[in-house]
């Protein structure tokens, strides 16, 4: 199975240790400038497919086996910097949204690509809902909407207007969580068609940069987890029993140097372990962390890679979790180091992430 | 020391201070000593070298010095608490008007975890506006009451500040408009920020947690939640005074002279700034404008078509746009695979170098447009790429003359 000992020398190139710390398995041929999404397969599929969408307006798929090789399948490009990209339930399909302000469809079997939704402005977040009663992909843009296609008209089956510029989304049907700039939060529900279901004001005091949603012991989603540039996380559940049960917690902070000054860094992913709903956080530090937020605690911190890490993403049934590390831009464009390489890594997640009571 | 609840005349520390979740901070205790404990711990440690002191006035007596800094908040104070020169040690020396104003908290939000969050004056609350606005005098350390004071929904936040805040002096490719910039504030919320601790998952948690349970119904839910949210997130600044801009005032805590946030000052995400870049920008607006918008109806009508043949022509014309930013493409990534993964490795070490090249030499500040390197410039016909070339196969015949050495 997808485990650690059969490490050693894949993919042959000499990655130098400190910029795999975590002697994770490396996806050869990683894109050649900053990634900025990744997203696994659906369980629809037998194997494992990993696509990453790229700043040098390519999407590239592998195949991900069980002993940590991955295996270049194929890549497309877009007409622009690639922002986010997602699979089609029935996994057949990719979509790819990014800087041209289009998102395409790319058909794997034929190869072919489509492209599916415009907007006035760069595409920020797609995703793919699948309803009983429709199906559609879910765009969200700089150009303040949010917006719905049938992948077979050329027109949006809906168009919502958000009231500021899409930063984040999730969805995990029959919800839909998007945060914007100005630190707004706004949850819709899916079922029927499309609506908002309620606006909210940031539990947080700065930029919204990514969101996550999470589901309850029933698998129904009921909450999520938003993460902001200033370090900081917050679970917030729609409709809490309690208010308590709403919280935030600091991470991807450096512990302090010896003159006591703190750097805090943003949080540039989260996403929820498919089986055991704990939860991991990356960051523009260069780790990433296991929490369960059950237990409000840490299951797990990594060591610091050379650059940020920029996303991450678990495989469909969990026992993988692939990160993605390469230069944010957190610190302005004169840090951008042309010499670095980008990587993605694939950890062995399943038993770091049980819930702590169970262990 | 375990927060406790409520019982009218708990020691509490009222601490003038807190800001975060407990007030010196109106979080109440057992007992005295631990309070004490909590207040050394918590509001009167130095947060140079963690000395622990007993009153504010001696923390900033300390600081002045020992380190020669002046201290004119009290760390993780509530902002309307955090007087340095108020003597506090434990119960003694609080100021009546915060007695008394705890006790009326007290009586009014009994079942609060700590009550903090709901007597916030009511005067404080609208303040917050901007997001990063407010941080100056917030930011004593993570302001976990802020929450309290954020303004109703329909204020906001945030939105007010395009305008004001739009930088005039800032370099030209950095001036979109309708980019917000926050300066200013930034500053003040680099120094705010941050809590000293380490991220401790439970414990930072917040223990607050104001109204009372909410009910599940989602129209009633509305207020809970945003007031939960408040309680319970303590972020970032606290809005103390006020001053708007931040300038400065918002050095202030402890907590906040000891932290930044490694980010842009400017309040738009890192993608933005990215993609407005020269680098990456170029291949976004103008050119893919003409070619892109064409092609993209072109493209979408073609959608609702199945035939094959429409097909091809839908593929063509993504060619088509997909060229124009080929040349861009190229120099990092000679090579298309779509199959076999074999070029790519063999395209990345010989390209790198070349890209190292081109964005060295012109800095992006400087150079905006003008600068980019050649092969970006070129009008997107020039490069005579088949449209195969981009999605096809990795063997191209007839691929530009760049590639075909390293294909074979």
């Amino acid at each position: 199975m997808f485990n650690q000992s059969s490490m050693g020398g894949f993919g042959g190139t000499a990655t130098p240790s400190s910029a795999n710390p975590m002697k994770d398995y490396e996806v050869v041929q990683p894109p050649e400038d900053s990634i900025s999404s990744l997203a696994f397969s659906p369980a629809t599929l037998p194997q494992n497919f990993l696509i990453a969408g790229s700043w040098d307006n390519n999407v590239r798929c592998w195949e991900i086996q069980q002993n940590g090789t991955s295996i270049p399948k194929s890549m497309q490009s877009c007409g622009g910097p690639v922002l986010d990209v997602a699979w089609s339930d029935d996994g057949t399909k990719v979509f790819m949204a990014g800087c041209d302000k289009q998102a395409k469809m790319w058909d794997l079997a034929s190869n072919q690509v489509v492209q599916v939704a415009v907007h006035d402005a760069p595409i920020k977040t797609c995703h793919w809902i699948k309803a009983p009663n429709y199906s559609c992909l879910m765009t969200g843009s700089w150009d303040k909407t949010l917006k719905f296609w049938d992948t077979r008209s050329p027109n949006p089956m809906m168009s919502i207007n958000l009231p500021e510029r899409c930063y984040c989304a999730d969805v995990d049907y029959p919800m839909a969580v998007v945060g914007t700039a100005g630190r707004q939060i706004i949850v819709y529900q899916l079922e029927g068609k499309p609506q908002e279901y309620k606006t909210l004001d940031s539990p947080l005091k700065y930029q919204h940069r990514c969101v996550a949603i999470f589901r309850d012991k029933k698998k129904v989603p009921t909450g999520y987890a938003l993460g902001s540039v200033e370090g900081r996380v917050a679970i917030q559940f729609v409709n809490p029993a309690n208010p308590k049960d709403n919280f935030t917690f600091k991470c991807h902070r450096s512990n302090g140097t010896p003159n006591g000054y703190q750097d805090i860094y943003a949080v540039n992913d989260i996403a929820f372990h498919p089986v055991h709903g704990t939860l991991a956080t990356v960051g523009a530090d260069g780790s990433f962390s296991f929490w369960d937020k059950d237990a409000r605690t840490k299951l797990k911190p990594s060591e610091l890679m050379e650059q940020p890490i920029v996303r991450c993403a678990f495989n469909n049934n969990g026992q993988i979790f692939a990160y993605a590390v390469s230069y944010d831009w957190s610190k302005g464009h004169e840090f951008y180091n042309a010499q670095k390489k980008n990587y993605i890594f694939l950890r062995p997640c399943y038993e770091e992430l049980k819930p702590r009571t169970s262990s | 020391m375990g927060r406790k609840k409520k019982k009218q005349s708990k020691p509490w520390c009222c601490a003038q201070f807190s800001l975060t979740r407990f007030r010196y901070c109106n979080r109440e205790f057992e007992d005295e000593k631990i309070l004490i404990q909590h207040q050394k711990a918590k509001h009167f440690k130095c947060h140079i070298c963690h000395k622990k002191l007993y009153t504010g006035p001696g923390l900033s007596i300390h600081c002045m010095q020992v380190h020669k800094e002046t201290i004119d908040k009290v760390p993780n104070s509530l902002p309307n608490r955090s007087n340095v020169d108020i003597e506090i040690y434990g119960m003694e020396g609080i100021p009546s008007a915060d007695l008394k104003e705890h006790e009326r908290t007290k009586q009014g939000s009994r079942g609060n975890d700590s009550g903090s969050d709901d007597d916030e004056p009511a005067a404080k609350r609208p303040k917050p506006e901007g997001l990063l606005g407010n941080a100056p005098g917030v930011m004593s350390g993570m302001p976990g009451m802020m929450s309290g004071m954020m303004p109703p929904p329909g204020m906001g936040h945030g939105m007010p500040m395009g305008p004001m805040m739009q930088m005039g002096h800032m370099a030209p490719h950095f001036m979109h408009p309708g980019m917000q910039m926050m300066p200013p504030h930034m500053q003040a919320m680099m120094q705010g920020q941050g809590g000293p601790a380490k991220p401790l998952f439970p414990s930072a948690i917040p223990t607050s947690s104001p109204g009372g349970p909410s009910a599940p119904i989602v129209g009633a839910d509305f207020k809970p939640i945003s007031t939960g949210a408040t309680i319970s997130a303590p972020p970032t600044t606290n809005t103390p005074g006020g001053s708007g801009d931040g300038s400065k005032a918002a050095t202030i805590a402890t907590t906040g002279a000891s932290s930044k946030i490694i980010h842009p000052s400017e309040d738009i995400s890192l993608e933005e700034i990215k993609a407005r870049h020269p680098r990456y920008a170029k291949s976004i607006p103008s050119k893919s404008d003409d070619g892109a918008s064409t092609s993209s109806t072109a493209a979408s009508e073609a959608t609702i078509a199945v035939s094959a043949a429409q097909q091809a022509a839908v593929q063509q014309q993504k060619h088509v746009e997909a060229m124009n930013q080929h040349a861009a493409m190229m120099q990092r990534f000679p090579v298309r695979v779509t199959g076999p993964p074999i070029s790519m490795t063999m395209g990345g070490p010989i390209m790198a170098p070349m890209r190292h090249h081109q964005m060295i030499p012109g800095p992006p500040l400087i150079g905006g447009p003008l600068m980019r390197p050649p092969p970006i410039s070129m009008p997107p016909g020039m490069i005579g790429m088949p449209p195969g070339m981009v999605y096809g196969a990795p063997m191209f015949p007839t691929g530009p003359v760049l590639m075909q050495p390293r294909f074979r």
